[in-house]
């Protein structure tokens, strides 16, 4: 029997106090970054963490949930930010510039800048900078798609004509905008600005399509034969097929699919150090890790891809780069129309 | 003090902090929530979220079929899960402990697995197809999942077992020596049924489909994965406002009409309830 008293309580109650204390006492400090789940976490905590924390002393706490919900926790303690460095989509990270939440960056802040190519700054209108992207093409069934569509309008017609089913991001998918309606309105002969071809394009298509809400439904949707095939990030594309699913196949259209990049951003009012971590970020052996671990290409032009790997990613300059300011501003207007319209 | 506030005040501690936790984190929130549903962007009057709600056809069709469907799964929860009590109480003996581990373990799962079986039973080449070509009942695959069904049919999955529950902690109550009586008296068993034992047990019914019609109104996840976007319900609307157009003043005037609406439901289900001596 175990007996306890009062001196043997304090002594553990004391022990156990200082068990937290002994780790923070050879970090010098905490820096909250963000991260999407799955192997996007592991690659921070074991890619990118271990580089800033070698270089500065400082633990990172990784928070993880959605885009949104970041932008709106900066957003409201815009004095004071829980968050001190955060990846996000183009599109949150112009929201939260126009806003002016986050510092603008430069190669006297982040050196490894200087190997960034300059669109991908661009993109961001300098508030930040894209580590990262995807493409959002084809992906389909190998063994009942013999012979895949080579480009958006022939998969629009073998879509509608039936002889496809296709699995495209619903409007649940807070990116289907960009991805979606804004290239299929480009191939039909629309743009940002005259979204109507793209609708049409999808109407079409609709009697035998699937419409995925959450970017883990995809490869569900083509194994259980809702679809042949459909819109997905060509990383996730192999990231499914590296875990088994060797019957999945990306396909770049001849248009060339939407670009898809992850931004990082340092939030206004929070150390100076989360440079480094954004710098650790674009570190050309880090990001060789992040892209052999994700299976997105990366953005340091420093970087050299083994050849198996480099064949998987589609060339940055055989997608499309869209508009994103310009899609972020019509956005409300794009999914009222989608919900009236196509639903 | 005098003494008799001073034991008011007591009586009221032990709910104090439960108070203090709500008055944090809902009151306070639903606060919020009210103000920014009052400030549309500049220039249109401060009702203007609401005004569009209750003109715009599209939300007011919204909100219809977020009833509808509230009211359907409950309706069809109420016709599975009433049986169920019964049997339960009435006449399950031995195998009590395992009816009820069988409607509560499905609880203990996480809703998105729950849901995603559900795809992977209605899917193209899923169970329920494979099943049926296999048995020559249909030549081609059904297209039951991202459906008004499928939707419905996961949504009493997830909430059927609250009105079993309710049912049968009122049934259990029912001494069955009245049910004896009305029987030795000469009542058939459908009558024992109607007359007797389906009023005494209103109590539960009525909490079951209050709790399961709530459950239902705010329900998102089943829908979301389940409907395919054949639905349009308030709270996916929400969800949209909050992750795509970020449009947090429509999305706080919507939450504030549904919780109206469920409010007002509530109040009138009671008092129906209430006229038929129920609660």
């Amino acid at each position: 029997m175990i007996t306890l008293t009062r001196r043997s309580l304090l002594a553990g109650m004391g022990a156990a106090a200082t068990l937290p204390l002994g780790r923070a006492a050879f970090a010098q400090g905490r820096l909250t970054i963000t991260s999407y789940g799955g192997t996007w976490e592991k690659a921070q905590r074991e890619i990118y963490a271990p580089v800033f924390r070698q270089k500065t002393g400082w633990d990172v706490d990784v928070q993880l949930g959605s885009p949104s919900q970041w932008l709106s926790q900066i957003e409201a303690n815009a004095s004071a930010p829980p968050i001190h460095v955060s990846v996000m989509p183009v599109e949150l990270a112009l929201a939260g510039n126009a806003k002016g939440l986050f510092e603008k960056i430069s190669v006297e802040k982040v050196p490894n800048l200087a190997d960034v190519p300059k669109p991908f700054v661009d993109l961001v209108e300098g508030s930040g900078v894209c580590a990262n992207y995807g493409a959002a093409v084809l992906g389909y069934h190998r063994e009942r798609v013999k012979s895949p569509p080579k480009s958006f309008k022939e998969l629009v017609e073998r879509v509608a004509k039936g002889e496809l089913r296709a699995a495209l991001p619903g409007i649940g998918w807070a990116f289907t905008p960009t991805m979606l309606l804004w290239p299929l309105a480009e191939v039909f002969g629309g743009s940002v600005d005259n979204v109507t071809p793209g609708f049409e394009a999808v109407k079409r298509m609709k009697p035998n399509t699937v419409f995925w809400n959450s970017v883990t439904e995809f490869p569900q949707l083509l194994q259980t034969g809702e679809a042949d095939i459909g819109m997905w990030y060509d990383g996730r594309i192999w990231d499914a097929y590296d875990a088994g699913a060797k019957w999945l196949a990306p396909l770049n259209p001849e248009e060339g699919a939407a670009m898809i990049p992850v931004a990082v951003v340092k939030v206004k009012n929070t150390p100076d150090i989360g440079w480094k971590y954004v710098d650790a970020m674009l570190d050309p052996d880090a990001q060789l890790k992040f892209a052999k671990l994700i299976n997105y290409a990366v953005t340091n032009a420093k970087v050299v891809y083994p050849p198996e790997l480099k064949e998987r990613f589609t060339p940055w300059e055989k997608t499309k780069l869209p508009p994103f300011g310009k899609i972020a501003a019509v956005i409300p207007e794009w999914v009222n129309r989608w919900n009236r319209e196509i639903r | 003090m005098p003494a008799r506030a001073t034991r008011r005040l007591l009586a009221w501690a032990p709910v104090l902090p439960a108070l203090l936790f709500l008055a944090a984190v809902f009151f306070a929130a639903l606060i919020d929530n009210g103000l920014r549903s009052l400030a549309p962007p500049s220039g249109a009057p401060w009702y203007d979220y609401y005004r569009q709600l209750a003109t715009d056809p599209f939300y007011l069709q919204a909100l219809a079929e977020t009833v509808a469907l509230a009211a359907a799964t409950t309706l069809v929860c109420l016709l599975i899960g009433y049986p169920v009590a019964y049997y339960l109480v009435r006449h399950a003996r031995s195998g009590r402990a395992l009816i009820l581990f069988l409607l509560i373990s499905p609880l203990l799962t996480s809703i998105i697995m729950r849901t995603f079986g559900w795809r992977a039973i209605f899917a193209r080449r899923g169970l329920m197809n494979a099943t049926l070509q296999g048995l020559g009942l249909i030549e081609r695959p059904l297209d039951v999942l991202n459906s008004a069904a499928s939707a419905l049919i996961g949504m009493v999955h997830v909430l059927v077992p609250f009105m079993v529950l309710s049912i049968a902690a009122v049934l259990e109550k029912i001494d069955p020596r009245v049910e004896e009586a009305a029987e030795v008296l000469g009542a058939s068993t459908p009558q024992i049924f109607a007359r007797i034992t389906f009023p005494l047990s209103l109590d539960g019914v009525a909490s079951g489909a209050i709790l399961t019609f709530m459950l239902a109104m705010g329900s998102f996840v089943t829908l979301l994965f389940l409907g395919g976007g054949t639905l349009q319900t308030f709270p996916l609307l929400i969800y949209q406002q909050f992750n795509t157009t970020r449009d947090f003043g429509m999305a706080a005037a919507m939450s504030n009409l549904l919780m109206l609406l469920a409010l007002a439901l509530l109040f009138a289900q009671l008092r129906l309830i209430r006229r038929q001596g129920v609660l």
